[in-house]
């Protein structure tokens, strides 16, 4: 078998054929739940522009309730701004919710509350930003849609619970930089696509910074990882030093906790998250 | 038997686990395959209960003959029409054995049933967790030609086509439940089976998303020559209907004779390859 080359071409993707399966996927299963539509969480970055934009494109934007949920300390005017002009792009409803208020009582309450300790204090941030969009989701008969893409959910570069919690995720099968190439083609502005991607959990946060990789070469490994390479072939083929694409695979399993249902252990004739294996409802 | 047939591929989108919504579909698509002059309707692969179901397919599966075919048997008796469609089977001696089987039916009643016996366990697929597989690959002598029947995986190996062809099959039927990422391989498949034994080919894909999977459609009718004599919409719900002539088998063996040109003596060496790979 020839060996797959890992170059910027494996990630080309049929883009008309791509935004079609996934307003096909969305609207299917919004249909098929009997909801009125979905409602998501946009900070005004390129995954949460792109699926608020797939997401009109497939349900008409009177069905997408955009959420931008900013707060005091990551408070970004250009994001915001952002959010704004894609919602007038594609036609749907955007509400500005500010969470601060609600975060300043969580911190205030929580006996061991350490204001130096930046990761357990941004996963609080992205777990309020969803109890809002769940809020909103069952008052409203509403689904949550997520904005997660496959490079940072098999990263584990997510909080669990928090922004990887949504009912439906149309763009996690898609690399990050497949999310731009999907960007441009549906009428996501080039200047939200061309940002440095940030999850907004503390002041300058970026991911590739905190990843210490770029996304073109981390999809890159990511992808020959999925094909069942071995890290020593995806090093030679991409010349990086093994060590890096050691450290991105043991980083991809050692996150897989984060996409599965609580671990339980096995007591019974059939078990929830092992062998309970039930279709999944609706279809 | 009919020299020429009328075949409808009733490329449908079954609900999962809901036998009366997939019957109900199934009786209009006949009644109008009927009205556009059809002989012989064919649904997809386990479309009588759709094709996730996972553990569910213990409830939902049935004996053969049994309530749902009993229901067809009726529709396909009032029509005057044949029917080929997909369900889950229960052995009548083992109520936990289950086998992916597609259904052949006339006016006239049941005439026979083919087990899957290549099932998918890879990537997406896990038919050998509920599935046993099945051992015997029939052709049925009927009025609308000797038919030979097989489900969906069958068609990625020679073996089952070529079987049913030097069994006498003049029409071999695929009755599918594929992925989208997966229809390079079937539009491949089809022609090659097709070509490879100089026979007609009917193939029916369900359309329709289940569990994230969308299922392509695409279904169609490849002629003795491996050309494309009918095709259905691609991801859509369709229903088309291409007649067969089976004065064209013995044009297409002339030119393509790969039946004469068969090497039997290669047979018993492929099969002591294979056992020791």
């Amino acid at each position: 078998m020839n060996t797959l080359e890992l170059t910027s071409d494996a990630l080309k993707l049929d883009l008309p054929s791509v935004e079609t399966r996934i307003k096909r996927f969305i609207k299917d299963y919004v249909e098929k739940c009997g909801a009125e539509g979905v409602v998501l969480g946009v900070s005004g970055g390129l995954d949460s522009c792109t699926t608020a934009a797939l997401a009109s494109l497939s349900l008409g934007g009177h069905k997408v309730l955009g959420i931008t949920m900013p707060e005091e300390e990551t408070h970004n005017a250009t994001d915001i701004q952002h959010a704004k002009l894609l919602a007038k792009k594609f036609g749907f409803d955007l509400q500005i919710v500010d969470i601060s208020s609600t975060l300043k009582v969580c911190f205030q309450s929580l006996p061991i509350y350490d204001a130096t300790d930046k990761i357990s204090k941004g996963n609080v941030k992205a777990r309020i930003r969803m109890v809002y969009l769940y809020y909103y989701a069952n008052k409203l008969n509403r689904l949550v849609c997520g904005t997660s893409d496959k490079s940072e959910t098999m990263m584990g570069y997510f909080t669990k619970w928090g922004d990887g919690a949504a009912d439906i995720s149309p763009i996690m099968d898609l690399y990050k930089t497949q999310v731009r190439q999907l960007a441009l083609h549906v009428g996501v502005p080039a200047e939200i696509v061309a940002k440095p991607p940030s999850p907004g959990l503390w002041p300058s946060q970026l991911a590739e910074k905190e990843l210490g990789i770029k996304y073109e070469t981390l999809d890159l490994i990511l992808f020959g990882l999925e094909h069942f390479m071995k890290s020593r072939e995806i090093a030679e083929q991409l010349n990086l030093p093994l060590k890096l694409v050691e450290d991105v695979k043991r980083r991809w399993l050692a996150t897989e906790h984060k996409r599965r249902l609580p671990l339980t252990t096995k007591l019974g004739y059939r078990t929830v998250g092992k062998d309970f294996r039930l279709p999944h409802k609706p279809y | 038997m009919l020299e020429k047939v009328n075949v409808a591929l009733a490329q449908i989108n079954c609900k999962v686990g809901d036998k009366k919504h997939n019957i109900s579909i199934m009786k209009k698509n006949i009644r109008q395959a009927k009205e556009k002059g059809a002989n012989l309707v064919i649904f997809p692969e386990l479309s009588l209960t759709g094709y996730l179901n996972r553990d569910v397919a213990y409830e939902l599966a049935e004996s053969i003959p049994g309530p749902s075919i009993h229901s067809l048997e009726e529709i396909a008796k009032k029509e005057s029409i044949h029917i080929v469609f997909g369900m889950p089977e229960q052995s009548e001696k083992a109520h936990a054995v289950l086998y992916n089987t597609a259904v052949l039916l006339s006016p006239a009643g049941l005439i026979g049933k083919y087990r899957k016996m290549y099932l998918p366990t890879h990537s997406v697929f896990e038919e050998k967790r509920y599935f046993r597989l099945g051992y015997e690959a029939p052709v049925f002598e009927t009025e609308m030609g000797k038919m030979g029947l097989t489900i969906c995986y069958d068609i990625f190996f020679p073996e089952i086509p070529r079987l049913l062809r030097l069994k006498g099959a003049q029409l071999i039927i695929c009755i599918s439940a594929s992925p989208a990422v997966r229809s390079r391989f079937f539009e491949v498949f089809t022609a090659a089976r097709a070509l490879e034994n100089t026979v007609f080919l009917a193939y029916v894909n369900l359309v329709g998303v289940e569990n994230g999977l969308q299922f392509w459609g695409g279904s169609r009718i490849i002629a003795p020559d491996g050309s494309i004599l009918t095709k259905a919409k691609y991801d859509e719900e369709d229903l088309v209907i291409g007649t067969i002539d089976y004065a064209d088998l013995e044009r297409a063996e002339a030119f393509v004779p790969t039946l004469r040109d068969l090497r039997p003596e290669l047979f018993d060496s492929l099969r002591e390859q294979a056992e020791k790979m």
